[in-house]
């Protein structure tokens, strides 16, 4: 885990074994140590905001010519608006904004304060660039709030409206036809074979001998997504969703192959929402625009449910199949339904710890 | 003295062990051994949020409480066309019988639930006391509470209601909690749910396929 593991193969002229440096307290210079060693560099993280996050790490020449280039010409052209007589106070605001944007540090380890002003920066840089009015929040997790799913396979008949529903609220690219949820239909009997089943049916549901089950991001509370992400642009939250910072997301897609759900999406190409399908109501996290290059998944509706609204799929489903709550509140009706139901996950064996169950009548 | 001196080291070496044991267990990220440990501990001190689902409730609820569940369902006599059904039925029923006299009322309501041994019309209503249903030792059932007439065989289904695992949530998670009643999804007359096309379908993922 440490600088010793080299990945190329050096001779040992010297014969003299190089000591083992340990960075950990207790000594232990295995691999119990890797865990101990990520509050040092966070809290190192911490003390570093905007340009600092962004130029003081260790990067190779190429990446920092890059960097460099990239904050050059914003820098240029950020001067030039500003000097010139004839650019309108307008550009010279957008330059500003592309400025302080480019700058900015990761999301999760801004102030409450940095957060509003990001938030703000994107209206306003929205309001300029099209001239409509969108709503940003930055609201955050709620104390004593841990979000969690149920779904009924017994209710579900492949309607569809979920999805619908999810594609429109969280903006999702229409090109691509991006979705974060699959209803896979099954067939009865055979278990959950989902080599076998079809996520493409077009026929009248509920089809005769089959079974609908729909998947989507299940936000684990060990997220092996969160974990494999090398510039830590996705995290879960304090109650409990896992989402991504797409302003830092580098669109590696380590996440992708980690997920063994098959819960995150890749935007390909730039994501297309036509102006007028538009959900105005957005959250950082969620459902704000996103760009080519960038992962995405379900976030519960972020924007929606740190409101208190129900998830856009769970108020689609005509059925009731969906149910959604605050797993900490004793009386809540997810709570009920993992106390008195006969409720299990996917892949429980891995260890992830989905907060998303499945149930039958 | 040598002996001492190997205690005092011997003190040492354990305390620094044991305070070593200790500050590498308080890095771990989480102390529970899975979720339901951790909603099982954490819930234990669970006293509310400010979050409420409030606003998104439709105004037209009614509070019900059954056994331990108290939540909010839709209010259903102002639904109904053509309630209160005195306002048409003044006779009674009885007298209105006769085919040959009278025009046949109701023609599009057809019964396709259980079958004719188990249930017709007056299996919930009541010709005398048109206005409210009854159940089946013959007691009034108010329309706005009509899941006590189907909770008198689908217990199970009642069950699952009144818990939240069955049928829909309205409004948001939070509490108030908010539900649809059986009617409000359930046709009393024809309960089956017809089956129906899904409303979209994935061109480009069938592209994919190919």
């Amino acid at each position: 885990m440490s600088s010793n593991n080299k990945k190329w193969f050096s001779l040992n002229l010297s014969n003299r074994k190089k000591e083992q440096s340990s960075s950990c307290s207790c000594g232990n210079t295995s691999g119990q140590c890797a865990s101990q060693q990520t509050p040092e560099v966070i809290d190192n993280e911490q003390n570093k905001d905007g340009f600092e996050q962004v130029f003081d790490v260790t990067m190779d020449r190429r990446t920092a010519f890059k960097k460099l280039t990239a904050s050059l010409m914003i820098g240029a052209g950020a001067v030039s608006t500003s000097c010139s007589v004839i650019s309108s106070d307008e550009s010279k605001e957008k330059a500003q904004i592309d400025w302080e944007e480019q700058f900015k540090g990761n999301y999760r380890l801004m102030t409450d304060e940095e957060k509003q002003a990001t938030v703000e920066r994107l209206v306003r840089s929205y309001q300029l660039r099209t001239g409509k009015t969108i709503n940003m929040s930055s609201k955050n997790a709620e104390e004593n709030v841990l979000f969690g799913y149920a779904f009924n396979i017994s209710k579900c008949q492949g309607y569809m409206d979920c999805v619908n529903a999810c594609v429109e609220e969280n903006n999702q690219d229409r090109n691509s036809q991006m979705q974060y949820i699959r209803i896979h239909e099954m067939k009865e009997g055979n278990g959950f074979n989902f080599g076998e089943a079809d996520d493409n049916y077009y026929h009248e549901v509920p089809a005769e001998g089959h079974f609908y089950m729909g998947t989507q991001c299940f936000h684990c509370d060990n997220p092996p997504c969160t974990k494999v992400c090398p510039v830590k642009a996705t995290w879960k939250e304090d109650d409990g969703l896992v989402v991504i910072d797409y302003d830092w997301c580098i669109g590696c897609r380590y996440c992708m192959a980690a997920c063994p759900y098959d819960g995150r999406r890749f935007n390909w190409s730039q994501p297309e929402v036509p102006e007028e399908e538009i959900n105005k109501n957005q959250h950082y996290l969620g459902n704000r625009m996103r760009k080519k290059g960038v992962m995405e998944k379900c976030t519960f509706c972020v924007q929606r449910s740190r409101a208190g609204k129900n998830p856009a799929c769970v108020e689609a489903c005509p059925t009731g199949a969906r149910i959604f709550g605050n797993l900490l509140d004793p009386d809540s009706t997810i709570r009920w339904v993992l106390e008195n139901k006969k409720v299990f996950r996917l892949k429980e064996d891995l260890g992830t710890e989905p907060k998303f169950w499945y149930f039958m009548d | 003295m040598i002996n001492k001196y190997k205690y005092i080291l011997l003190l040492g070496c354990s305390l620094i062990l044991i305070s070593l044991l200790f500050s590498c267990k308080s890095h771990h990220e989480d102390e529970y051994h899975n979720i339901v440990d951790k909603i099982e501990a954490k819930s234990t001190l669970y006293n509310g949020t400010s979050i409420s689902s409030e606003a998104y409730i439709e105004p037209n609820t009614i509070e019900i409480t059954e056994g331990e569940h108290t939540f909010l369902i839709p209010e259903r006599k102002s639904q109904i066309t053509s309630y209160a059904c005195t306002e048409c039925h003044a006779k009674p029923l009885g007298e209105l019988q006769d085919s040959t006299k009278y025009k046949k009322a109701h023609w599009n309501i057809k019964l396709k639930h259980a079958n004719a041994h188990t249930m017709n019309c007056v299996t919930c209503h009541n010709s005398a006391d048109m206005d409210n249903l009854k159940s089946l030792t013959g007691e009034a059932i108010d329309f706005n509470r009509s899941y006590n007439l189907c909770s008198q065989c689908h217990t199970q289904q009642f069950k699952d209601w009144k818990g939240g695992a069955h049928g829909k949530r309205i409004g948001g998670w939070a509490p108030p909690r908010a539900s649809l009643t059986c009617v409000n999804c359930h046709n009393p007359h024809q309960p089956q749910i017809k089956s129906k096309w899904p409303v979209r379908y994935n061109t480009q993922k069938e592209i994919e396929r190919d």
